[in-house]
């Protein structure tokens, strides 16, 4: 009898874990295969030569033409300089950005973060003209006032070289880094840190000695993704360092994917891709394992808790003049030289002159070069892609969090993958897919091949934050619910996803605008029927028509704005309501 | 005189009755129409500087030359080089091009034509000069680009200029004030036309120890109007055109020979859905209307019809045209003096 009433008891308990089992293999298959196929197709086009769908033997000959070279390896030294650098650079101003935004009172708080998602939105080669007009050594207007100022003989400053590229990149690193960083901050214990400051500890000594110790695991994911990103990108190392013979890996994957003359040579690409490759996963290994560590003192409760804000008091000022420091070098200095560029007919140099010239033509001219198409994809990327990425970080992220599934470390970890992967080895893999396997994979020249890309991008970002966003809601809801009879999917529908809604809703924010201004797996992918805006950006770029894109981009960013600031308020909103509950 | 009978009468009725009936033999560019107005419409890659403005007035002009209502519809180019090699790619897995017909350089159809990836036609029999005919009927040159250093004339001494490809090497140019770009062909034609590969290796050699500044021909031209360099290499007259448009003060070293003469080729693509369409608009560009609408918008006219820019600039001075046996040279030139200059490994 009491067995009886012991088995009738513990059936549906069964049923509900063998489905939760269940559904998390699913969701792990569906991950192995967005990720694992790309890396394949990678891994599979650098072992051939010739084209994709060319039939032909395997071969180790893209490897031994790579690394046979001597070359090869000062290149791999300049890239480890430049994607270090600009880690460091980035994280240099990200970690005190979002301590002093998160956890101070600082003032202007809200202005200073819809400033920072004007950043976000200012293109990375549009920026690195403004540094031009700077620093360049001929022509550079701080290198000149340097000179006169200090009657020195040459220009001291000079951008072409790592160091400067790293400065730039990595500038433009710092919204992502502040946006990824902030969620770690905001969900911190504060206890460590009121205990310090109860036994006298200054603030930046608390700062230097609690917070940054106890937000290591999430600096670490950023320095990973940044580490990576810095390896992928391209812009600043066409701009920069080829013009100085600075040669990075990215730079030779576009080479050989897109030469002046001749064929590409995907197998060359994958053979330096391998390389990436190996890089993202021994970093992704030693990320894994850190946050294991991290995991052995856990400072992110389960309880639901808000840190209170730090006064600033007398070092309110410096901190201002901190925040307006990167400012001006990520926002303002830019977007005046994109607005001056708008203006006038060619790019030239500010004079009464040059103003003389100014002009409304680049403006009026958009949608004569420009088009519909790629405003619409975008706003299809733009809707799609954080929809689709949050979806499946959220389970995913439910799976770790909320279950008791044995393989939920293995799917965390897959999840995070991607954030090791390159993104353009993402795209030059489905590419190959789908030209070589166009049968089974018929989404050649299509947005939704981007959209896949970027989600896949994307996942291992929308997983770090809905992790830490779920983490912090406690589970008695969820089991009252539970109790009251509801499944585990209306649990997550009515209770979960309304709790974890605020986070989930920036998450998705920010996905978006990285999908609007993505430019290097969209380039990859490009047809004529996918382009986007941002490969309609690059496209006028190529062509040197600066004023042009220049227009463009201030169009761009004022619309974004708006936009942006209208789903902020909503945001507010929704916060708050959740908040009430 | 022989009189006319009445055989004659009779024979002369039929023939006038069968050619308003259609059956006398029409000529191949009658042929020609008669498909395109089945196809009614054109997949057209070009370059993006076309605009779609510039595409709209061609197919006016197609449609009002041959009677047809075919729909143009531009493909703007992101790159030629990268959507050649996608179309090879395509073509090895046995899928169709995304165009009928690709405007591209003499370079790219070499390519196109090596892997045997063009739809040939006669297009002698339809009218068009065979001097522009190229690839085995493969494609038509019908516009030229002109290639030349070029400089800032707001900065630039009158005294500076050069007026020889030598003066480049001039000792005051060396350390960043030379602008060499991606574009490396401009010198393998050289090699395989006035040069030679010898003096053409040295010269490029000579070129990288001034430790000029590398990038692509959009940029060199940004750079010379801010002053970054001082002279670039090469820069194509699409960026003088531009300049000229906007009142940006960079021109060419215009004294300065032989003239490297890039093409502009058409031709229609293997398997393309709508190839007799295709021929037609490649005939067409070497029209009057045509060549006028191109150099509207492009900036480039043919230097095989007489009357137009590139005729008369290229009138009397040495020009360098590129052959279908120089393409091989020129693409593994191209890449030895990528590597040379810096550009890769």
């Amino acid at each position: 009898m009491r067995l009886d009433v012991f088995s009738r008891f513990c059936k549906p308990f069964e049923f509900r874990q063998y489905s939760v089992s269940f559904f998390a293999a699913g969701l792990l298959a569906l991950l192995v295969l967005i990720v694992g196929v790309p890396v394949l197709m990678v891994v599979l086009m650098s072992l051939r030569t010739g084209f994709p769908g060319e039939a032909g033997p395997l071969t180790l000959q893209n490897f031994i033409e790579v690394y046979a070279d001597a070359a090869t390896y000062e290149i791999l030294v300049n890239t480890l300089l430049f994607a270090l650098g600009s880690v460091g650079v980035a994280l240099l101003f990200a970690v005190p950005l979002s301590w002093l935004l998160v956890r101070t009172d600082i003032p202007l708080k809200k202005t200073f973060y819809v400033l920072l998602t004007v950043g976000i939105l200012i293109p990375v080669f549009l920026r690195t003209i403004a540094w031009i007009l700077l620093l360049s050594p001929r022509i550079g207007l701080l290198n000149k006032w340097l000179v006169e100022i200090f009657n020195l003989a040459g220009p001291p400053l000079s951008l072409y070289n790592i160091p400067g590229m790293a400065f730039i990149q990595g500038v433009s690193f710092v919204p992502g880094a502040f946006f990824m960083l902030s969620a770690a901050y905001r969900s911190m214990d504060p206890s460590l840190e009121e205990a310090a400051y109860t036994s006298g500890v200054g603030k930046f000594t608390t700062f230097l000695n609690i917070n940054i110790p106890i937000t290591l695991p999430a600096i670490a994911a950023v320095m990973v993704y940044l580490f990576m990103t810095g390896i992928a990108v391209f812009e600043v190392p066409a701009i920069i360092g080829l013009p100085a013979r600075i040669l990075v890996l990215s730079a030779l994957i576009y080479t050989a994917t897109s030469p002046p003359t001749g064929l590409p040579e995907y197998g060359i690409a994958g053979a330096y891709g391998g390389v990436m490759l190996l890089a993202g996963l021994a970093l992704a290994y030693f990320y894994v394992r850190l946050v294991k560590q991290g995991k052995k003192f856990t400072v992110i409760t389960g309880r639901g808790y808000r840190p209170r804000e730090i006064a600033l008091r007398r070092w309110k000022w410096p901190a201002i003049a901190f925040v307006l420091l990167y400012l001006s070098i990520e926002v303002f200095i830019p977007f005046l030289i994109l607005l001056w560029t708008s203006f006038v007919p060619y790019l030239q140099l500010p004079s009464a002159a040059a103003l003389k010239t100014m002009t409304l033509r680049n403006y009026l001219t958009i949608p004569d070069y420009a088009g519909t198409r790629p405003f619409i994809n975008t706003f299809i990327l733009m809707l799609g892609v954080p929809t689709l990425a949050m979806i499946l970080s959220v389970l995913v992220s439910w799976v770790v969090v909320r279950t008791q599934v044995r393989f939920r470390g293995t799917l965390d970890t897959v999840a995070f993958l991607p954030h090791a992967i390159p993104g353009i080895l993402v795209a030059v893999g489905l590419a190959y897919l789908s030209l070589a396997y166009r049968d089974y994979f018929p989404l050649y020249g299509t947005v939704l091949i981007i959209m896949l890309a970027h989600v896949i991008n994307w996942v291992a970002y929308g997983t770090r934050t809905s992790n830490s966003v779920m983490i912090q809601v406690h589970r008695e809801l969820e089991e009252a619910g539970k109790v009251a009879g509801a499944s585990t999917p209306r649990v997550l529908w009515k209770i979960v996803l309304p709790l974890i809604a605020a986070g989930v809703l920036n998450s998705w924010i920010w996905i978006g605008m990285l999908s609007y201004r993505e430019v290097t797996m969209a380039l990859t992918l490009y047809t004529r029927n996918n382009a986007v805006i941002s490969t309609v950006v690059w496209q006028f770029w190529s062509s040197g028509w600066i004023p042009q894109v220049s227009a463009l981009g201030v169009v761009l960013i004022v619309f974004a704005l708006i936009v942006v600031g209208s789903v902020r308020v909503a945001l507010a909103r929704i916060g708050e309501i959740g908040s009430g509950t | 005189m022989r009189r006319i009978n009445r055989a004659d009468v009779g024979l002369l009725t039929l023939v006038l009755a069968l050619s308003w009936s259609g059956f006398v033999e029409a000529t191949p560019l009658d042929k020609l129409i008669g498909e395109a107005k089945k196809e009614g419409t054109v997949n057209f890659y070009g370059p993006a500087t076309l605009t779609p403005q510039g595409a709209g007035s061609l197919e006016a002009a197609f449609n009002k030359k041959y009677g047809l209502n075919t729909k143009l519809t531009f493909h703007p180019s992101l790159n030629m080089t990268r959507d050649v090699g996608k179309f090879v790619g395509m073509a090895a897995t046995g899928v169709g091009p995304e165009w009928d017909t690709m405007v591209v350089t003499d370079a790219h159809y070499a390519t196109l034509w090596l892997r045997k990836l063009v739809d040939p036609y006669d297009y002698k029999s339809a009218g068009v000069d065979p001097q522009v005919i190229h690839y085995d009927n493969g494609s038509i040159s019908f516009a030229n680009q002109i290639v030349l250093p070029a400089y800032n004339k707001k900065t630039m001494p009158a005294n500076d200029v050069p007026t020889k490809w030598e003066d480049l090497l001039d000792p005051k140019w060396k350390g960043g004030k030379l602008g060499v770009s991606t574009a490396t062909h401009h010198f393998a034609r050289l090699a395989v036309g006035a040069w030679g590969e010898e003096k053409t290796t040295q010269f490029v050699k000579n070129i990288a120890s001034q430790e000029p500044v590398l990038g692509r021909l959009a940029e060199l031209y940004n750079r010379l109007l801010l002053g970054e360099i001082s002279i670039a290499v090469t820069l194509t007259d699409s960026n003088i055109n531009d300049a000229k448009k906007t009142g940006a003060p960079i021109v060419f070293a215009d004294t300065i020979q032989p003239v490297i003469a890039p093409a502009y080729q058409i031709g229609v693509l293997k398997a393309a859905q709508h190839p007799s369409t295709g021929h037609l608009m490649a005939i067409f560009l070497t029209s009057k209307e045509a060549q006028d609408i191109w150099e509207k918008y492009n900036g480039q006219t043919s230097a095989f019809v007489p009357g137009t820019t590139a005729y008369k600039f290229l009138k009397g001075k040495q020009a360098l045209f590129m052959d279908q046996k120089q393409a091989k040279d020129v693409d593994r030139l191209a890449r030895q003096y990528g590597k040379i200059l810096g550009f890769n490994r």
